[in-house]
């Protein structure tokens, strides 16, 4: 399912180093604040903030020592879907425009609960092995059976790291099916590590699969497999 | 396998473990042990007389065809035998007086931990939804009603919220069907988006308890059943609540 064509595509535009595609302003805690005024719509998500525990902070910090060589790049993440990327949308979703009153309220649904409540993520790709790491605090409005971590929100999750591993490599994609076998509940508040790739690729059909993991890899929580769809800008979708 | 699986949860440490917790599940005999009758549990669960704010009463955001929809099954609450079922803030207010067996409980809930599907309480902004259960056919509906919060693509529900709706109304199917509490697998193909702020109709069926697992099927769809939104299945297992101790 195509979760933000907009937000990916940028993320893709950034990582394939298009000409004219500057990344937009983070909020960077270890560099100067930028006065842009467009800062707070634009602002990455996939940064550390006080939400976040040690454990998330150490992976957060390895992973970024890791793409100090660029072998690893870390994915930014935006709530706002409508940046200067609106033509690329049209091209698969030529009605977007009529919507856009309805849709000026719209968030992406992973990051539309306020900080530290819902779903604390970064997302990692592997450039060399290409597949994605997701790492993943589920904040306290995620709750299933009480303590645990709700099935849907886990799903959520599998597919919001699938779906970037399968743009990341085709471009736009959407979710056709999903596979997940939960092996241990998740408690609430605890940092998991979601690795996702791509096992296969038939023509417009991708083949992929994740597992999830405890911070020291010793625990596998949930595993799962998905087929994605490269959507073809020649078929609408509606 | 799966009992080994939750031996294992216990004994991680990173959960609070009651003092005493046994380590070997107790062998489970199977003619007894879930002996609660889906009309105790519905009982148990709805909680006829409280204070707490249910969730799952219709509001200014709701669509025409949820109101009209909600409308025809209040009626059939009445003749043929459906439940509403109430949702409160937390899974913990449905079992008052109950907790999660072998050492799996968290000794408190934090004021602010909230199910997932309540997440988002502003009107109309996250999940709108209520769910019909029938206790003699084993089969539940639940009208849901994604709102802009939920976006995946522009205008459309987000792959993992239409994810969890099913997964939640399979929860609830599960447990009051037969004390299902934690899924063990979910299987969705999607066939087409919704629209945010449109209604889609899901119908959950059990297909068969053995054991100790609940096999459930799902089907979501448009009202007048002319879009296929996605299809599901689902197998929960079976672990009986106990009764809190008290202090």
């Amino acid at each position: 399912m195509l979760r933000s064509c907009v937000s990916r595509l940028r993320t893709l535009a950034v990582l394939r180093g298009q000409p004219g595609v500057a990344p937009l302003p983070a909020k960077d805690p270890w560099s100067p604040r930028r006065s842009f005024s467009s800062e707070v719509i634009h602002m990455d998500l996939s940064l550390p903030n006080p939400s976040w525990n040690e454990d998330m902070r150490l992976l957060f910090d390895q992973f970024m020592k890791k793409s100090e060589d660029g072998s690893w790049k870390h994915l930014p993440s935006y709530k706002s879907k409508f940046t200067q990327r609106t033509e690329d949308i049209k091209i698969y979703f030529p009605d977007a425009k009529l919507m856009k009153e309805k849709l000026s309220q719209a968030q992406l649904f992973p990051r539309s609960l306020e900080e530290g409540l819902g779903f604390e993520y970064a997302m990692f790709h592997n450039c060399v092995e290409d597949r994605i790491v997701c790492i993943f605090q589920g904040g306290p409005y995620l709750q299933g059976a009480p303590g645990f971590l709700h099935g849907g929100a886990i799903a959520t999750m599998i597919d919001a790291t699938l779906g970037a591993c399968a743009i990341v490599a085709v471009g736009v994609a959407m979710t056709a099916s999903l596979n997940i076998s939960f092996k241990r509940p998740i408690p609430l508040g605890s940092v998991v590590v979601i690795n996702s790739q791509v096992d296969k690729v038939e023509g417009r059909k991708l083949f992929l699969s994740c597992n999830i993991r405890s911070v020291d890899e010793k625990t596998v929580y949930s595993e799962a497999t998905s087929l994605f769809v490269k959507l073809d800008p020649k078929t609408r979708l509606t | 396998m799966i009992r080994r699986g939750f031996q294992a949860v216990i004994r991680l440490g990173h959960h609070r473990v009651l003092p005493g917790a046994p380590h070997v599940l107790p062998r489970l005999n199977r003619t007894s042990a879930f002996g609660s009758s889906t009309d105790s549990l519905v009982s148990r669960f709805c909680l006829e007389k409280t204070d707490l704010k249910d969730y799952a009463l219709p509001n200014a955001s709701w669509c025409p065809d949820m109101l009209n929809l909600y409308q025809e099954f209040l009626e059939k609450t009445k003749t043929d035998g459906w439940i509403k079922l109430p949702s409160f803030k937390s899974n913990r207010d449905h079992i008052q007086g109950l907790k999660l067996p072998f050492g799996l409980a968290a000794t408190s809930d934090k004021s602010d931990w909230r199910i997932f599907t309540r997440c988002l309480q502003v009107e109309g902004q996250g999940y709108e939804y209520v769910i019909f259960f029938h206790p003699s056919k084993k089969k539940s509906i639940c009208l849901f009603q994604p709102g802009p919060y939920l976006e995946g693509a522009p205008g459309f529900a987000h792959g993992g919220s239409l994810a969890a709706m099913m997964d939640e109304t399979f929860s609830k199917t599960a447990y009051l069907a037969g004390e299902g509490l934690f899924t063990l697998s979910l299987n969705i193909r999607f066939k087409n988006l919704i629209p945010v702020g449109s209604l889609a109709v899901l119908n959950v069926d059990v297909e068969k308890i053995e054991d100790q697992k609940l096999y459930m099927s799902c089907i979501a769809q448009s009202r007048d059943q002319q879009r296929v939104y996605a299809k599901s299945s689902g197998v929960f297992l079976q672990l009986q609540l106990e009764e809190e101790l008290s202090q």
